[in-house]
């Protein structure tokens, strides 16, 4: 494989993601500008200027004409994908740490950070008029102090609930019409550090500070398997090609504040890939620096793309050794 | 040819020409699937620095909503870029590899081998006094039918036995009795090929010769008795050559065994040839007789 190396961050990535057809791939870091990339060739489509924090997370709609970003300066903005302009940009009272589009795209969930007094608040707000919102949530829901404080968000199925991952590890399940939880699922013993759905949205995978990955049904919060591995895992993906090669991917390793304390063990930073049945990891992929702390399979399934506490996007196709490996049973 | 025109009648028309800031305009040349952008710029020391930029043109067939995307005109931080990748901000990074991992192997492997030590080094410790296997004579799986035998042969036996218990390992005291089975000492000269003169010497040396393996590529660390333990489970060995160089001792990276028996050597050289012993991958064949090489 050769890898495209995008450096288009000064600080270290936080989230990455690409659009639904796979052709755009955002990528958000520390620093105030989320970018666009083409993922074909690494070409830099452009950024979205207007932050002046970190920004935590991003989301695309599925048609790919808008871009959602929440930062630490406490606002979060929705962009045109085309132009890179910002049409909207919503005050919070806190930062904004996890964004997520419904299937349909008509409304977003986002979490705020519990801070400066401020409780921690799980949101939803209608934005069929991406020109004109309102900003007043059509749901809202407090998260804290009954729970800690929530850190990403997804939708479930056919928009019915939103799901949220929060400190302490465990997840829950809100009904996106009461603002009431349905569930509550708590199997990690750490922080939630990413939330990803399959490909058909029925399983939730989950990374946690604890070292693993977990499989859940996201129809009942069972939790199906765990992947562990001997460090913090920072983001898991499954791969869009279940059927076939059932595989997960996941990115982790040592927390950025240890690297400089701990004597620096090669090979804690690369990307990993399990069985999805079998929880046995079957393959590594070296390159980054740092931690990675977000990864995803490009909805194909014929590659995926990384990005580390480095600053790097990693864009990786796979080669025929990927197709052709056996898993040994 | 484009180039003919730039090549200056001397260095010092081209320093002037630099100075001037004249710099020749980038060259674009295509063909097919391949293009090459020749550009020129001044670095930061003021000198004339040549890009040769190389990209393969492909063609794929997309939705009509990608390819429209494509057409988008650039934004943002990139809002200067020219058409394809800027170098500034897209790297084609070193080439990785997928690493697979054959952890259930690994680990039999190394529980197999585990096993096998433990069982070679309780080899030395139990030996049954009846059929020579390496367990206590009472679980003797021949005990029946042998311990007749035995207590006929008894006086036998035991010159046997105090002939094994002398030496050390049980594979080179095999080797050094090879000549006579009495416990004492004997003169080679009165040993059984002794009187035979020269045509013995080189019949012996022929037969030790079909069964001899040369192992090549082994690291520097290597002692004989790393080699004893590693090809002892196939068979006897009667001699062990390590080639050591004089002066610190060291392993020179070759050595050559030889087995008692052809068939043990075969199944040596199977097994142990492409063998990753101490980070290095063995070579194990058979060696060729000595006066050929």
């Amino acid at each position: 494989m050769k890898p495209i190396m995008l450096q288009g961050h000064e600080r270290s990535i936080t989230q990455i993601k690409f659009n639904r057809e796979g052709d755009l791939l955002f990528s958000a870091s520390k620093d105030p500008k989320p970018n666009v990339w083409y993922s074909i060739n690494g070409e830099r489509l452009g950024s979205y200027d207007g932050h002046s924090g970190t920004v935590w997370c991003i989301d695309v709609k599925w048609d790919s004409s808008l871009f959602i970003s929440g930062s630490a300066d406490q606002t979060m903005r929705i962009w045109d994908v085309e132009t890179g302009t910002s049409n909207t940009t919503l005050e919070m009272k806190t930062s904004v740490r996890g964004v997520s589009f419904s299937y349909s795209g008509t409304m977003i969930a986002y979490t705020t950070d519990k801070m400066m007094g401020h409780n921690s608040e799980l949101n939803i707000i209608d934005v069929r008029e991406p020109n004109n919102v309102d900003s007043t949530p059509i749901m809202k829901t407090q998260v804290t102090p009954t729970y800690t404080k929530a850190l990403s968000v997804l939708w479930g199925p056919l928009d019915e609930y939103v799901v949220t991952g929060h400190e302490d590890g465990s997840i829950i399940k809100w009904d996106m019409r009461t603002g009431k939880e349905i569930q509550v699922g708590q199997e990690h013993s750490k922080q939630i550090k990413d939330m990803q759905l399959s490909h058909d949205g029925m399983m939730l995978i989950t990374a946690s500070k604890d070292t693993t990955a977990r499989l859940w049904d996201i129809s009942n919060l069972e939790a199906m398997k765990m992947y562990k591995t001997d460090r913090p895992v920072n983001s898991a993906a499954i791969s869009p090609l279940v059927d076939t090669y059932p595989h997960v991917v996941m990115g982790g390793g040592q927390e950025a504040m240890d690297v400089t304390t701990t004597s620096s063990r090669i090979g804690k930073f690369d990307a990993r890939f399990f069985h999805l049945v079998f929880e046995e990891e079957f393959a590594r992929v070296k390159g980054h620096f740092g931690p990675i702390n977000s990864i995803c399979f490009h909805p194909n399934g014929r590659g995926y793309a990384s990005g580390g506490e480095d600053g790097y996007v990693r864009v990786h196709v796979f080669d025929d050794a990927y197709y052709q490996f056996k898993f040994d049973f | 040819m484009p180039s003919v025109d730039e090549v200056k009648s001397s260095w010092a028309d081209e320093v002037e020409e630099v100075e001037g800031g004249n710099l020749p305009p980038p060259i674009e040349k295509s063909d097919g699937n391949s293009k090459t952008i020749t550009e020129y710029s001044l670095n930061d020391d003021g000198k004339k620095v040549k890009i040769v930029s190389h990209y393969r043109i492909e063609k794929h067939r997309v939705a009509r909503t990608i390819a429209e995307r494509k057409t988008w005109k650039k934004y943002g931080l990139s809002k200067n870029d020219k058409p394809g990748p800027n170098p500034a901000t897209t790297i084609t990074a070193e080439d990785v590899f997928m690493h697979f991992l054959s952890n259930k192997e690994e680990e039999q492997n190394e529980q197999e081998e585990l096993k096998k030590k433990l069982m070679d080094a309780q080899k030395g410790q139990v030996k049954c006094r009846l059929c020579k296997e390496d367990h206590w004579t009472k679980q003797c799986p021949y005990k029946d039918k042998l311990e007749p035998l035995r207590s006929s042969l008894l006086g036998d036996e035991k010159v046997e036995d105090d002939a094994q218990q002398a030496g050390g390992t049980p594979g080179v005291d095999k080797a050094k009795m090879a000549g006579g089975t009495q416990g004492k000492y004997v003169p080679p000269s009165m040993r059984d090929g002794g009187s035979k003169k020269g045509e013995s010497m080189m019949s012996s040396r022929g037969r030790d010769e079909t069964a001899t393996v040369r192992v090549t590529n082994l690291s520097e660390n290597t002692r004989e008795q790393d080699l004893q333990d590693l090809f002892r489970p196939f068979g006897d060995i009667s001699r062990i050559f390590l080639a050591k160089d004089k002066n610190t001792g060291q392993s020179k990276g070759f050595a050559f065994i030889n087995f008692k028996k052809r068939e043990d050597a075969a199944k040596a050289i199977q097994i142990l040839n492409g063998y990753g012993y101490d980070h290095l991958i063995l070579s194990v064949e058979w060696a060729k007789p000595s006066g050929t090489q």
